[in-house]
Formats: C-alpha cells, sequence, structure tokens
C-alpha cells in the first residue's frame, strides 16, 4: 500500500493530460491525416504537390449541392422533431406516472445500435413491409407490394423517421436525468406545483417554468445528436436515398472506390463535412437565439392557458404512434430471425424456424468473443482515466476548464467519418501491427466521453464531508481514493462500466477502419450481413447487438447489490 | 455517438448511492471496484499483448521479393507452414464463408497455417488497406496476405504496382488449370496477369425467379425490356459501381452491339477511347432510357448493393433477378429466403462470363504461406468441394483432362439438388466476354453522370 500511496498523487496529477492526449491526439493527427490529401498530398499516388484539385473535382461532382442539402435538411429536422416530441411528451406527462411508463419503455431503445433501428424500421415503411402487410390484402387490395419510394425516398423523409425514433429516447431519458438530479429536480417540481396553484395549465405551466430551467442542460446533448445525425453513415445508407445519398454517404464511398485518386476528393469532402456540420449547429443556436427572443414576453404575460388540452391529445397520439413503430419493428426483427419463407401479403411467415440462429451461432463466437474483448478494454481505460482525472479535479480544487470539457466532447462533435480515415493513416505511421490495440484505442475515443459524462456528476456530488472525516483521522489521498469514494460510488461506476460497453459495442466505423477488416465485431459483422440479402440473419445478428449491452446493464444493476448484500452479511 | 445510453446510468445509482450500508462498505478490506478496474485493465493489456505476440513471432523471416520467385516449392513449403495467413474475401454470403472455413480447416491439417478470413463488404477495401502500407513504407509487413479480386480491382492493384509478382508458376497446382490450351487463365477481364494471380473459379450471369409468378421470363435482352414494360416495377439492377450492376450493363452493351461490324465489336476488349465510346455506347443509353420507367421505383432509385436483389425477389417486390454465383439460389432456397418455387437460367443471346482469381499484395507479410494456400484451393480436392451446389457451386477452373479418372468422379454432380440448381439454357447461352477494365469505369462514370442524380 506504501508504494500505492506513494504513486498516487503523481500518477492522479499525470492523468488529466494522459486523458487529453488520448482523446487530442487522434483527432488532431486523424484530421491532420484528412486535411493533407485534401490539399493534394497523397505521397502514396506520387501526389506530392499542394493543390486545389480535390475542392474543384468536389464542386463538379453531380448533385453535391443537393447531397450536402439533404444532409442539412434531415439533420435539423430529424433533430427539432426529436427535441419537440421530447418536450411535448415531457410537458404533457409531467405529473403522471406515465412518465416513468414511456421512460422504461424507450430505454432499450437506447441500447440498439444505429444500424439494427434502421434495419428494423427499414422493414416497417418498405412496400413490403410489415404496416403494408398488416393492411394487405382486405383493406389495400395489394397482392403484390406497391410500387412506392419508400424508404429511399429522394426528400430524406425516411431518414428523418429513422433519426428522429433513435434519437428520440436519447433525449427524452438525457431530460428525465436532469430532473432526476435532487436539487434541480425538485426545485422544478415544487416550481411547477407552485405554477399549477396559481392557475396555469400543466402544459403551460411546463413550458414557462420548467423548459426554461431545463434546456441548458439539454444544450450539449441536442447539440451531439444534431452533429451526429448531420455526418452519420448507418442510418442513411440503409434508409436513405442514393441518388444522390447524403454527404456523409458519398464520402465514405469515395474512400472505398476502387479509383484511388478519388481519396484525394473524399478527402477534400470531409472538410466540406466538417463545415457543414459546423453551420447546422450555428443553426441551431440561431434558432435557439431566435425562439427565446420571441418567447421571453410570453413568459411573463401571465396567460394560462395555450389550447393545452389539444396539444396534450395531440401528444398522446404521437406517443401511442412512436411507441406502435418501434414495437412493430422490434416484433418485426424477431420474426425475421425465426422465419421460414415469408410470403408478401401474409403477416406471419409460413413456418418458424431455429435454422438461423443455428447458422449464426457457428460462426459468431469469434466475433463474439472479440466483441467482448475490444470492450472491456477499451471501458477499463476509460473508467480508470475517467476515475483519475476526477479526482485530480479534487485534489487541485478546481474543475474542468470549459476548453478541457469541450476537448473530451471533442471525439462527439467532429464528424467521425472525418477524422477516422485520417486516424488509419496515422496509426499505420506508428505501428501497423497491433491491429487489436488500435481498435480499442479508437473505441476509446468513443466510450471516454459518454463514461467521463455518465460518471462526472456523481463523483462530484459525492458528499466531501467522508472524506474530510477520514483525512481528519489520518488517511491519505490514496486511502480515500480506494477505501471511501470507489465503494461509495459502485454503483455509478457499474453502470458507467456497462454504459462503456454498450458504446464499444455498437461501434461499426472506427472497428471496421482501425480494424482494417481483421477484427470483426458482432456490429461490423451486422452491417455487412445487412448489405448482403440475407435479413434473416442481419435480424439475428441486430438481435445479438441488443442482447449484449442488455446484458450488460443488468450486471451493473444486479453486481452491487449482490456485493452489497454480502457486505452486510459479514 | 453509436449508442447513446449514458442516461440509463443516471437513474439506477441513484437508488443505490447514499443508502446506510456504504459505511459497512467503507471499512471493508477488499475494495471491489479497484479490483474490477484492475481486472478489467490487466484482461486487455493480455489481449493486446497476445495479439500483438502472434504477429510478431510469425514474422520473423523477412521476405524479400527476388528471394521467394527463385525459391523451389519444398523450401516454400517448409518456410511457410505453421503460420497465419489473412484472406482479404467478400464475406457477404455465407455459404462462401463456410467453404473458406473448411478450406481453413484442411490447410490447417496440411500445413498447420491458420486461415482468417477477413471479410470484405467491397474488395476495394483491400485494396485501399494495402495502399496505405504502401503509402506507410510497409513494403515487408503487410496485413493482407490473400485478396479474393478480378476485373477492375486486379487492375487497379496491377497499375500501382501493389502485386506480388510472377509467382503463380511455382504452384505444382497451376499446371491443372492447362493454362497453355486455356488462354482465360491468365487474362483477367482481358488483362495479362502476369503470374500475379492465380484463378480460382467460373462464373456467368445467371438469372431467376419465382415460377408461380412468373410464366415465362424473357429469354434475351429486347425481350426483357418488352417483359418490364407489361411488368412495371418488377425488375431492377443495381447502381454502379456495384458489381452485379456494372455486369449487367456490360451484357446489355456487348448484346447490343452484337450487330456491328466485328472490328467496331472489338473496340470492347481494349482500352475504351472516346472514339469507341461515341461507337458503342448510344445504344446502351437508348436502351436504358427506355428501359428505366418500367423499373422498380420507376428507375429513381436503384439499390446500393447486388445482394439485395435477393432480398427483393423473397419480398415478392420483385420477379425477376440475376446473379453472378448460381449456387446461390438453391442454397437461399433451403435457407427460406426466396420461394420454393424459384428456378433459374440463362438469357438465350448469351451470358456475360469471368473467371475470379486470388492474389498476393507485394508486401504480404506471410507470402509463402498465402502461396500454400492458394495451391491447397487449386487442388482437385478443393475444386471438386466448391464445385458442389450445396456447398458453393462456384464452377471449377481445372481442365478435367489433367485429372486422373478417379479425380474426374469427384466433379459430378450430386442427384439430389433443388430444380433451382439447374440452370436452364445452360447450353445454348454463348458465354460472353467480360469487356477491358477500363469499360466497367468508363460505364459508371457516364451511367452516374445520366442518371446518378434525379432531376
Amino acid at each position: 500500500m506504501n508504494t500505492v500511496a506513494k504513486l498516487f498523487n503523481p500518477i492522479v496529477r499525470f492523468s488529466p493530460f494522459m486523458m487529453m492526449a488520448l482523446l487530442l491526439i487522434p483527432v488532431l493527427g486523424g484530421l491532420i491525416g484528412v486535411i493533407l490529401p485534401a490539399f493534394g498530398w497523397i505521397p502514396a499516388l506520387d501526389q506530392t504537390h499542394f493543390s486545389l484539385n480535390g475542392f474543384q473535382q468536389l464542386w463538379q461532382t453531380p448533385g453535391i449541392g443537393h447531397m450536402a442539402l439533404l444532409s442539412i435538411t434531415t439533420s435539423l429536422v430529424s433533430t427539432l422533431l426529436a427535441f419537440l416530441i421530447t418536450i411535448l411528451i415531457l410537458a404533457s406527462y409531467f405529473t403522471s406516472p406515465w412518465l416513468g411508463y414511456i421512460q422504461r419503455l424507450l430505454g432499450p431503445i437506447l441500447v440498439i445500435p444505429h444500424a439494427a433501428a434502421a434495419i428494423a424500421i427499414g422493414f416497417l415503411i418498405t412496400p413490403s413491409g410489415m404496416l403494408s402487410r398488416l393492411v394487405s390484402p382486405w383493406l389495400s387490395g395489394w397482392d403484390a407490394p406497391p410500387d412506392w419510394l419508400y424508404p429511399h425516398d429522394a426528400m430524406g423523409l425516411s431518414i428523418i423517421l429513422g433519426v428522429t425514433l433513435k434519437e428520440l429516447p436519447f433525449l427524452l431519458l438525457m431530460a428525465l436525468g436532469v430532473l432526476a438530479q435532487p436539487d434541480l429536480g425538485q426545485t422544478l417540481r415544487a416550481q411547477h406545483k407552485v405554477a399549477l396553484s396559481l392557475g396555469y395549465c400543466p402544459m403551460t405551466a411546463f413550458f414557462k417554468v420548467v423548459l426554461p430551467s431545463l434546456y441548458p442542460h439539454l444544450r450539449l446533448p441536442i447539440l451531439a445528436v444534431l452533429a451526429y445525425a448531420s455526418a452519420s453513415v448507418e442510418i442513411p445508407l440503409i434508409l436513405g436515398p442514393n441518388n444522390p445519398p447524403t454527404l456523409a454517404v458519398a464520402i465514405m464511398q469515395w474512400f472505398h472506390d476502387v479509383d484511388l485518386s478519388l481519396r484525394i476528393k473524399a478527402s477534400a469532402g470531409a472538410i466540406l463535412q466538417i463545415q457543414l456540420t459546423l453551420f447546422v449547429l450555428a443553426c441551431w443556436w440561431l434558432l435557439e437565439r431566435l425562439v427565446s427572443q420571441f418567447a421571453k414576453p410570453m413568459l411573463t404575460n401571465g396567460e394560462r392557458e395555450y389550447g393545452g388540452a389539444i396539444i396534450q391529445k395531440i401528444t398522446h397520439v404521437i406517443t401511442a404512434l412512436m411507441l406502435t413503430i418501434i414495437g412493430l419493428a422490434l416484433v418485426g426483427m424477431l420474426l425475421w430471425s425465426f422465419a421460414g419463407f415469408w410470403h408478401f401479403p401474409d403477416a406471419l411467415p409460413q413456418q418458424f424456424v431455429i435454422l438461423h440462429w443455428q447458422a449464426a451461432s457457428q460462426q459468431m463466437h469469434t466475433p463474439l468473443i472479440d466483441t467482448v474483448l475490444i470492450a472491456l478494454c477499451a471501458t477499463a481505460v476509460a473508467i480508470t482515466l475517467t476515475l483519475l482525472t476526477l479526482e485530480a479535479e479534487q485534489h487541485s480544487g478546481k474543475s474542468l476548464s470549459l476548453l478541457g470539457s469541450v476537448l473530451i466532447y471533442l471525439p462527439l462533435l467532429i464528424p467521425s467519418i472525418a477524422f477516422l480515415f485520417g486516424l488509419v493513416w496515422l496509426l499505420e505511421q506508428v505501428n501497423s501491427q497491433h491491429t487489436f490495440i488500435n481498435v480499442v484505442l479508437a473505441h476509446v475515443l468513443f466510450v471516454l466521453p459518454y463514461v467521463f459524462l455518465s460518471l462526472a456528476s456523481s463523483y462530484r456530488r459525492l458528499d466531501p464531508r467522508f472524506s474530510i472525516v477520514a483525512a481528519s483521522l489520518g488517511a491519505t489521498k490514496a486511502k480515500i481514493f480506494f477505501r471511501i469514494k470507489l465503494p461509495m460510488l459502485i454503483g455509478p461506476i457499474f453502470i458507467a462500466c456497462a454504459l462503456g460497453l454498450a458504446i464499444s459495442f455498437s461501434q461499426y466505423l472506427p472497428t471496421l477502419l482501425t480494424g482494417g477488416g481483421r477484427i470483426n465485431t458482432i456490429t461490423t459483422e451486422a452491417v455487412s450481413l445487412a448489405n448482403g440479402g440475407s435479413r434473416r440473419i442481419s435480424a439475428v445478428y441486430a438481435l445479438m447487438q441488443m442482447i449484449l449491452p442488455a446484458l450488460g446493464f443488468l450486471l451493473a444493476w444486479l453486481l452491487p447489490k449482490i456485493i452489497v448484500k454480502n457486505h452486510r452479511q459479514k | 455517438m453509436t449508442g447513446h445510453l449514458m442516461l440509463l446510468a443516471n437513474f439506477r445509482w441513484q437508488h443505490i448511492v447514499g443508502t446506510a450500508f456504504y459505511s459497512n462498505l467503507i471499512k471493508s478490506k477488499v475494495v471491489i471496484s479497484l479490483g474490477l478496474s484492475a481486472l478489467l485493465l490487466a484482461a486487455g493489456l493480455w489481449a493486446g499483448i497476445a495479439h500483438a505476440s502472434v504477429n510478431d513471432v510469425v514474422d520473423v523471416v523477412d521476405k524479400p521479393v527476388t528471394q521467394t520467385s527463385t525459391s523451389s516449392w519444398p523450401e516454400i513449403q517448409s518456410r511457410g507452414a505453421n503460420q497465419d495467413v489473412y484472406f482479404h474475401a467478400w464475406g457477404g454470403d455465407p455459404q462462401i464463408n463456410r467453404y473458406i472455413q473448411w478450406a481453413a480447416k484442411q490447410v490447417k491439417q496440411l500445413y498447420q497455417i491458420n486461415l482468417h478470413h477477413v471479410k470484405l463488404t467491397d474488395t476495394s477495401e483491400a485494396v485501399s488497406r494495402v495502399l496505405a502500407e504502401k503509402s506507410a513504407n510497409n513494403d515487408h509487413q503487410g496485413q493482407v496476405d490473400l485478396v479474393w479480386i478480378n476485373g477492375e480491382n486486379f487492375a487497379a492493384m496491377a497499375k500501382h504496382q501493389l502485386l506480388a509478382p510472377n509467382w503463380v508458376d511455382q504452384l505444382p497446382n497451376f499446371s491443372l488449370t492447362d493454362p497453355d490450351n486455356n488462354p482465360a487463365m491468365t487474362r483477367d477481364f482481358g488483362v495479362p496477369t502476369q503470374g500475379m494471380e492465380a484463378p480460382w473459379g467460373k462464373a456467368a450471369l445467371t438469372f431467376y425467379y419465382d415460377s408461380i409468378v412468373t410464366t415465362s421470363p424473357p429469354q434475351t435482352l429486347q425481350q426483357l425490356s418488352l417483359w418490364a414494360k407489361q411488368h412495371p416495377g418488377r425488375f431492377t439492377y443495381p447502381k454502379p459501381p456495384d458489381f452485379l450492376a456494372t455486369s449487367f450493363l456490360k451484357y446489355a452493351l456487348i448484346v447490343l452491339n452484337n450487330s456491328q461490324p466485328e472490328a467496331i465489336k472489338n473496340l470492347l476488349y481494349q482500352p475504351a477511347t472516346t472514339q469507341s465510346q461515341a461507337l458503342l455506347l448510344p445504344v446502351l443509353w437508348q436502351y436504358l432510357d427506355e428501359l428505366h420507367p418500367h423499373l422498380w421505383r420507376k428507375g429513381r432509385h436503384f439499390m446500393s448493393s447486388g445482394m439485395e436483389l435477393r432480398r427483393l425477389i423473397g419480398d415478392g417486390e420483385l420477379a425477376l433477378a440475376f446473379t453472378f454465383s448460381a449456387a446461390e439460389i438453391p442454397a437461399a432456397v433451403a435457407r427460406f429466403e426466396l420461394p420454393d418455387s424459384s428456378r433459374s437460367y440463362r438469357m438465350q443471346d448469351g451470358s456475360l462470363s469471368n473467371i475470379h482469381f486470388i492474389t498476393i499484395p507485394y508486401n504480404a507479410a506471410h507470402r509463402d504461406s498465402a502461396k500454400l494456400v492458394v495451391n491447397f484451393l487449386l487442388s482437385p480436392q478443393a475444386q471438386a468441394h466448391k464445385q458442389q451446389a450445396n456447398v458453393w457451386g462456384d464452377t471449377s477452373v481445372l481442365a478435367l483432362s489433367k485429372l486422373t479418372a478417379e479425380q474426374q468422379a469427384w466433379f459430378a454432380p450430386s442427384k439430389q439438388s433443388h430444380p433451382s440448381a439447374t440452370i436452364a439454357n445452360q447450353a445454348i447461352s454463348p458465354a460472353l466476354s467480360e469487356p477491358d477494365p477500363s469499360w466497367s469505369k468508363v460505364i459508371t462514370a457516364l451511367w452516374l453522370q445520366r442518371y446518378g442524380v434525379m432531376q
């Protein structure tokens, strides 16, 4: 213990820098690895003259404006929709037990990877999908699927539906998380009650009293959703149009094109993607300004009622519709994984077989082991660094600077498609052999921000008197950390672990690129099968993608209870 | 950002933190969380090291280019045994994946080689990787040992000198393909392979349909156009640069130009020039302009991957589709992905045919082992197994005349296969050779210009 105690303080002091380095170097290095080729510098293609050819090629791409517009509109509209529905649900059910039920129903959606969600939604709305099967042929008269352009519609409505449904639970749970904070949540609920007693309609009371205090806590998650939506690949790839696709999808295709000189254009596209994401974020900021300017006088005008009853009814309908869509999509996925042949207007497959699960289980064990090992390593690194950094914060007595906290979320705010290709190039320069470590490092980039976000508030809010008492009894800082803080935070730590594992499980692009295809996880297998012709096998993999993180959360919830119970019995 | 889960985090812990029993925990001897973190970290390090050491151990022998090309086969056998080989091959078909798994077991027994199938969604991923390695001056420790390849990808790799030269002749089993009398074995889409890749299998464009829905499928390209008019929305092809898409377009290009004089037709087998494009392409665009309004989604959307054709037939959205691996049809029927009434046939005006190859990148870390694997894949045993309809159904590249009578018997078709395994018109459908690879690129670029952006 003595050596640990001696080493503990320097390690703690060093760890914030370590964490920043782990996040910054790959992201910035990756960006450089994209910026250089964008300006025409690719030694491998004997291109060593800086030029603007890449950007010229980019402007000349047919439909480039359309691609950018599609990215902008789909991300803005879907984020706005997800946010509005979140607010409506909160406002309508603020005082009702239904809020809890909805939270529990939507919670599991979070662990569904985007690709799996897109596949499930695609099956629902496709002309031969669940919705049209349910009304055929008795209502619609269709014996063969109608020839609609959904999904893949040129306007991107299918993308908007997919992103909205996937991000809504996230925003809702973020908001509920804020409201679950003891101080803030209680204050807001109390203020809401006061407003009700003053004769405000519950809906109006929520918008005038709760929302203004709640929104600042939601801003970062919303911006993260927006940034993600503007540059994501999975959902637009599966649900979006391809003539032309969104900018991010096009960039990925150029990077992967046989014609290697397209990489210059792809890199230029990545630069454009960053600008586009910044533009979308700026749009949101402007919108926020406008709304707050416009709404300020309304807050104090004393109006008690704005058609709350009607809005509430509309919210009921939207909520029911959403839950139905999500439910049907999940049932559809489950049915597919056991389906024999499934003739068109039939609502159920002709026979149920376990063949697909058997076939998948034969091929699944190596990817499964890799998935779990990578996730464990990335999560262990992330948890250790997060805990030490938070501890360093308390040693120095000041919390992370604004710059520091922005840096932590950098990998979430910069479109991953923009820096991952550069990162692969960077890893190539450093070492090309330790693929497993490369993948773990790439996963840490995305796991760390979430783990930090999840642990920071509980660590910072831990009652300092415990540490003070222990210190006054002569305990060293190391002892306080290991013997008091960690055991007291065992619950949040386990949940953060489960979260880290789940984030790692769902990574597609980072695994594919840094692993160079040598390391297959359940997610990379699921996406590559989604490109294939077998919906049944990909349903099995998509379900596996859901089961893994769910298991993680179950363990994270159970283990602390068991451990605590055992200690009480001693 | 791929999973927004952190807020699950914020719910549960509130119930736990602050409860009284934590005071007991403080006194506890074992600090569980620390233990857990350490354990996770240890597991991570161990796994990282394990992965790293496998690579390090096998890479001890550096193999310069000149040395290997003069080595004798026994030398290659002794150097190549007992190593790892990373085989980068498209992984979208479970049946093919299973065949590679089978091959992995065989080479493990024969040479103690661990064959890893790196499943690609597109072969160009492997091309990109080797290129990235070249740009990083990694000339000996490349991660790609073998690539399943042909056509444009091969032409690209050869052009950028990313392939190991002159190794195919060293393989004892290569002579079984009878390359002297069978020039197709050394030409990939018309481009001489120069010993940089070994043939693996043969494929031809095969159409399939549900015989209950469609009773008389079109037999020629012209009939296809008429059929599509009568059955709007029931046929489509994928969007270039998908492999099946360019294959369909090349089939159309060849057939539509069939009535042209011999000298003009032959331009298809030479690199595309502005002049030859002007002579050959107009008929194609004319045909497509006429066909598109009757396609699935009225030709406003083309699927990105050719594999989706099969799913759309299964869903009943399409009534006619095509594939390059005919064996996937009975296999998909057996997996319930296609109706039992599926049948397959070749177009009477010709079937685009090609050979697919296996190649070794110039910087492969385990080049000798890779050669042993390729030699095994060319063995009568492996080729016969591959040709079985219920295994993969990929046509063998071996010349039966070079085999013993016993070996020839292995290639006889099995009797109890699904009716869709029997391809109609096989005898009367002439094989159409692949045009020069430059045509794929030209067709793709022009197609995207004409139809890639909806007006």
